[in-house]
């Protein structure tokens, strides 16, 4: 159950109340919230994450490279 | 926004007018399903036209073969023409260019079975659909290719139910 914090100085769309995200997963353990978010991006949006995602993987692994 | 180096190779080989269409990894992400990888894997029409036009844009990507990468080894126009697979490292990063997948097909055979996909200003590449990407995966059945197909399999479920 999530407690609805009423600080009148917070917005309303910040206080409105988060859905339970315990995650819906497949029988085989796919996270289907990840694919339904995906799938909401355009194809465009899609290679503009994963270009992100491998130039923050890449910054990391140089970063830790010496170590 | 600023490009980076995955859509920019993308657009670096339409506007040269390569036929090619996008598989792998990168072809699941841009069908949606939300998968990790590294490089561009495509496959590239082995017309004499096409591999020319391949050519000339390898040379100018400085790319090299991955293997042994100190010698410089660069991929010629036999590479290209005789459709194995070359594993390259380009100005954009890793490029894989594949005569054929799966049980041998190539670009006429998978033409079909693609689409063409609009990734910003108005270019518009061609990507192996989702069935096509899991059959092929099916058929190869190695480690890292069934790893995968859970990912793929639940991705295809929620576009048929999405009707996207």
């Amino acid at each position: 159950m999530l407690a609805l914090k009423m600080d009148p100085e917070v917005s309303a769309s910040e206080r409105a109340p988060v859905p339970d995200d315990s995650g819906e997963y497949s029988e085989s353990g796919v996270d289907l919230g990840l694919i339904r978010w995906m799938l909401s991006l355009t194809p465009l949006e899609r290679l503009q994450f994963l270009e992100e995602r491998i130039n923050d993987i890449l910054e990391i692994r140089e970063r830790n490279a010496a170590r | 926004m600023p490009q980076g180096r995955l859509v920019a190779a993308l657009h670096d080989l339409r506007k040269r007018e390569i036929q090619f269409i996008v598989v792998g990894g990168l072809a699941a992400v841009l069908n949606g399903a939300p998968v990790q990888t590294f490089d561009i894997d495509l496959v590239y029409s082995c017309e004499p036209a096409n591999v020319e036009r391949l050519l000339r844009f390898l040379l100018e990507v400085d790319a090299i073969f991955r293997v042994q990468p100190e010698r410089r080894l660069r991929p010629t126009e036999s590479h290209l023409a005789g459709g194995g697979h070359l594993n390259l490292l380009t100005c954009y990063g890793p490029v894989d260019l594949l005569g054929t997948i799966g049980r041998n097909l190539d670009f006429s055979d998978l033409r079909a079975h693609s689409k063409e996909i609009d990734i910003g200003e108005g270019i518009r590449v061609l990507v192996l659909d989702l069935e096509t990407i899991i059959a092929v995966k099916e058929e190869l059945g190695s480690e890292k290719d069934l790893a995968v197909l859970p990912v793929l399999y639940e991705t295809l479920r929620e576009i048929k139910k999405k009707g996207k």
